[in-house]
């Protein structure tokens, strides 16, 4: 072994490199020359004596260094070059379950309602008689008793029982207004949201059950100019847009002056599309002020007291927010619709 | 109901609005239109009559007076022009009224010609949905629908006897009613009688005997006010709704009588000839009284919230035929006699309101205080819900019903059965979440391969008698086993701070597979289930999967729930790890090994993981293996590698104390 040899060796191998182009060869290169020409280089040391074996050795060791060195800069080139990111490439994504449409809307409700200081309230999904109609000013034996289809609850000797003792499912949230006015005192802010129930057969509009936002505001001079106000800033804030607002003359026997409450389309601006019947209007609150009866038989003064009530119905607004076209979507738990929010 | 807008025309002298425009005014200042019709040359308005305006407005006489009052045109009345009277009617008839009528007053035409009506009238009643048939039958609907007053036509001669009798029915009496069908009739059902037999059903339908026909030269004829509830209760239990029933129900103004049969005889005597029967049978025990209504310019202010004038109250009340008077703020209105619904000073701002306008109203703040409420505690609900979101589960809502399949698995007298449901699909109040969520996954796995669902709601059941309603949250998974889902439970408990959590063996429970389920518990309370589904309803629902089950029951988690917690103190010291794994008979359980540890580990041992768990190959058939990392950290001061080494031993020697316990080294 000699100084020519090693020489001769890094000769050629800095000309491999040279000739080289892709990182991964020139790796397989170095590897090579660090395997084969130098081991063999180091093995024959042995054969030398001391004082050769000192400058052999460290010449072997300096072009071992230069081989490393070229092992290590292809290595970080290759690294900077595999580091490049297919941005395009398909992520892995986490599973991630999803919130019911009605329970979203629901909060967003509570959320718009809470800022103007009402309290969210809940009642009983089975009521009674008393609570459902005799208490909300609903006359027995009138034909408005059965304006809501009522699903009554198998009893027996149903006739002989008191009102509070015949149960029946809810019609409407409005029978959380005297359950909670009873024993409190008034002024009041109350929503309440909540699965009713009419006993209709189902179709791509109706539900046997299905979910109303009822809200009650109780003071003193309460008037409709303060309903229109709060009602307007709910629906401007639900909507997020400018709605418009009217007010229609309506009927419910637990408030006078009664009111159909329409909000102006925000889908198509009101030049009318399917969604408003082509009439630029959505109708969907029921309202009015509670009718002092009502409030009596909440044990309310209704010389001093007095107030709004309204309903919404929320699966309608939901419907009309995410242009669902059937109501069964709701109830369906079919997964396809509901990891859709 | 059906409005001919000829008709409307009718009652005034200046053209009505276009029926459209005037369909508009209704809808801002009466009811809904709810639809527009061309009808050769009339229009057919489909008006809502809502029920408060029953009494007077399902009439055409009705809707034109609102009209006057909303456009302010002058209402002209139909007239009722007799040019000559015959005999007097007492001497022919009488009425006899034995219950069930407030009011019946009969009149009668001689000598008419039964022969088709005139044309106008005809096209008309066809506007209306009416069929015309002859000159005197048709001009009792046509009177019907002018004035909302139901009128009956009776063949004199046909009736049995001088005496009209209007009497509840016998036992076993039986009609043949006008259009040929027979019922039986029993004796809560009023029926209108001669000196024989029933002639008609009050307030619902005509008996075919004393029917008008041809050959008729004198008839007798009914305006009558019936009893609202009896008129309501007889049709309902016959089954037979009529355009009169529906009137009769909502009650009538006892007025409209007199109004009404003047204005038939009129018509009938100029359609049919004939001489009309001098004065009228009256039964009116009790007249009307009138009711005077006093409220202050400030209650309709102050109400409406609009700075309305006297002038314009006045105005409107006017315009809607209310008497007013008024002595500076104080107003003192008499409704006109149609209005039977108004009864009460909100009623008088309601009508002031409308006509006026909801859209002359800005909205205005309300100036009320607000009460800030302890209440609002709903967002514990939106929190429970978004950690399961999170762990990838879909919220998912049911029917509040099951049907007789999935009632088979709960005991028949906890169940809560529903009076006539529209679909046997609802047939009892659900008593359990589960069912709706076991449908759910049947379903969608079609669809999907790993399927996670949850749902918040109420279920029902019937307790010692007593129903109750009960708050509930259940989950359901087809991808998780028992110990994910525990696990997933654990965290859930975790970010709602309910700790220290345990489980233990549960026994049979309805959906859930025995010996793996278990009880979730809380501070010795039962917050919850968890547990594989039985094989037996997978089977009979047709389930590919094999789900596990969570019940929570939400009031428990509402009442445990927290949001406050203490801040632990970081510990600044370093903490050192020792491993322990232990072969332990199988009966004994993890919880029992993991207990001796923490005892023996005392204040500085932080943490016990289980990292592994073997039985099989290797060791004893009856042994299982559990390896324990040990987490030793101070608060006070750095752990010596020594002193971990001591506290290992300690826990290793008191778990080699227990008799077949074997510490692996």
């Amino acid at each position: 072994m000699t100084r020519d040899k090693i020489e001769e060796i890094k000769t050629k191998f800095l000309e491999e490199i040279k000739k080289e182009k892709s990182t991964e060869r020139k790796k397989k290169i170095c590897k090579k020359y660090i395997e084969e020409e130098l081991s063999s280089v180091f093995c024959s040391l042995k054969e030398l004596t001391s004082e050769k074996k000192g400058e052999i050795g460290k010449m072997a060791n300096e072009l071992k260094k230069i081989i490393l060195e070229e092992m290590k800069q292809g290595g970080e080139k290759n690294r900077k070059e595999k580091g490049k990111i297919d941005v395009t490439f398909p992520g892995e994504s986490p599973q991630i379950g999803s919130i019911h449409p009605l329970t979203k809307l629901q909060e967003r409700c509570e959320n718009i309602f809470s800022k103007m200081g009402f309290t969210v309230v809940e009642g009983p999904e089975l009521e009674n008689e008393w609570y459902n109609f005799d208490a909300l000013n609903f006359k027995k034996d009138h034909p408005v008793r059965e304006m809501q289809d009522t699903l009554f609850v198998k009893q027996k000797n149903r006739e002989n029982l008191s009102e509070k003792e015949k149960l029946l499912m809810r019609t409407h949230t409005s029978c959380v207004q005297v359950r909670y006015m009873e024993g409190r005192k008034p002024p009041f802010r109350i929503i309440v949201p909540g699965r009713v129930f009419r006993n209709e057969t189902t179709d791509s509009s109706h539900e046997i059950n299905f979910y109303q936002l009822e809200g009650l505001m109780i003071g003193e001079k309460i008037s409709v100019a303060n309903f229109k106000s709060v009602i307007g800033y709910f629906f401007r804030e639900l909507f997020q847009s400018d709605v418009q607002l009217r007010l229609r003359p309506s009927f419910f026997p637990f408030t006078e002056p009664s009111f159909e409450v329409d909000v102006s389309c925000s889908i198509c601006k009101m030049k009318g599309c399917s969604t408003c019947s082509h009439t630029g209007w959505i109708e969907i609150v029921g309202a009015g002020m509670v009718h002092p009866n009502v409030l009596e038989n909440a044990k309310v003064d209704s010389s001093k007291f007095n107030g709004f009530a309204f309903g919404v119905g929320l699966d309608r607004v939901a419907m009309i927010e995410h242009k669902i076209n059937d109501i069964r979507l709701f109830y369906g738990g079919d997964l396809r619709f509901l990891k859709q929010f | 109901m059906k409005f001919s807008y000829n008709f409307l025309q009718s009652f005034f002298k200046k053209k009505l609005p276009s029926p459209e425009k005037l369909a508009d005014l209704l809808m801002m200042h009466f009811f809904e239109v709810e639809d527009i019709e061309k009808k050769g040359k009339d229009f057919v308005l489909d008006i809502d009559i809502l029920s408060s305006r029953a009494g007077d407005c399902l009439s055409h006489m009705g809707v034109a007076r609102e009209i006057a009052a909303i456009t302010g045109e002058d209402f002209v009345m139909p007239e009722t022009k007799i040019k000559k009277y015959g005999k007097d009617i007492n001497e022919k008839a009488s009425v006899e009224v034995r219950g069930g009528c407030l009011r019946y007053t009969l009149s009668g035409v001689e000598g008419v010609k039964v022969k088709s009506s005139p044309s106008y009238i005809q096209a008309r009643l066809k506007s209306c949905g009416i069929r015309p048939i002859n000159n005197v039958v048709d001009v009792t609907n046509y009177v019907m629908l002018e004035t909302g007053q139901p009128l009956h036509a009776f063949d004199a001669k046909k009736i049995e006897g001088e005496k009209i009798i209007v009497r509840y029915a016998k036992k076993r009496e039986k009609i043949v009613t006008l259009d040929e069908k027979r019922y039986d009739l029993r004796d809560s059902i009023l029926v209108i009688s001669d000196e024989l037999s029933p002639i008609g059903i009050a307030g619902i339908k005509g008996g075919i005997v004393p029917e008008v026909d041809k050959e008729t030269e004198t008839i007798f004829l009914e305006a009558a006010n019936f009893d609202p509830i009896t008129v309501r209760k007889g049709s309902q239990y016959l089954k037979l709704r009529t355009d009169a029933s529906l009137r009769f129900e909502h009650g009538i103004p006892l007025e409209l009588t007199k109004i009404a049969i003047d204005r038939a005889v009129s018509l009938i005597s100029q359609t049919a000839g004939g001489q009309v029967f001098k004065n009228v049978v009256d039964y009116y025990p009790e007249k009307r009284k009138e009711k005077i209504i006093h409220f202050n310019i400030d209650d309709v202010r102050s109400v409406l919230g609009t700075a309305i004038s006297y002038k314009e109250v006045e105005r409107v009340l006017r315009a809607l035929n209310f008497k007013v008077q008024r002595e500076k703020d104080l107003f003192s209105v008499t409704a006109p006699y149609f209005r039977i619904d108004v009864e009460i000073k909100e009623d008088i701002i309601e009508e002031i309101g409308r006509i006026y306008g909801y859209e002359n109203i800005s909205p205005e703040n309300p100036k009320e205080d607000i009460i800030p409420s302890k209440e609002n505690n709903f967002h514990i609900e939106t929190n429970c819900r978004e950690i399961w979101k999170g762990f990838g589960f879909s919220e998912t809502y049911n029917y509040s019903f099951i049907n007789e399949k999935y009632a088979e698995f709960f005991k028949r007298e906890e169940l809560i059965e529903m009076e006539k449901p529209a679909s046997l699909e609802f047939k009892f109040l659900r008593p359990s979440l589960i069912p709706g969520l076991l449908k759910n996954l049947q379903e969608n796995e079609k669809n999907y391969e790993e399927i996670g669902l949850f749902e918040t709601g109420k279920v029902f059941l019937k307790k010692e008698g007593e129903v109750k309603e009960e708050k509930k949250m259940a989950v359901i998974s087809s991808t998780d086993n028992f110990y994910t889902i525990k696990g997933k439970i654990d965290s859930f408990l975790k970010k709602i701070f309910l700790e220290d959590i345990s489980y233990t063996e549960c026994e049979k429970r309805t959906f859930f597979e025995n010996f793996s389920s278990a009880k979730i518990i809380f501070q010795n309370e039962c917050i919850g289930f968890l547990g594989k589904l039985s094989q037996k309803v997978r089977k009979e629902m047709k389930i590919k999967s094999n789900p596990l089950i969570v019940e929570f029951d939400f009031s428990k988690l509402k009442k445990f729930y927290r949001e406050k917690v203490e801040y632990k103190p970081i510990f600044k010291f370093p903490s050192l790890i020792r491993d322990i794994a232990v072969l332990v008979p199988k009966d004994v359980s993890y919880e029992d090994v993991q207990k001796k540890i923490n005892k023996e580990g005392g204040l500085v041992l932080r943490k016990i993981e289980l990292f592994d768990f073997y039985e099989g190959k290797g060791i004893p058939q009856e042994m299982k293996s559990f390896a324990f990392r040990l987490t030793f950290q101070s608060k006070n001061k750095t752990l010596s590698s020594q002193e971990a080494n001591n506290l290992q031993e300690k826990v290793i020697k008191a778990l080699e104390d227990v008799s077949d316990w074997k510490v692996r080294r």
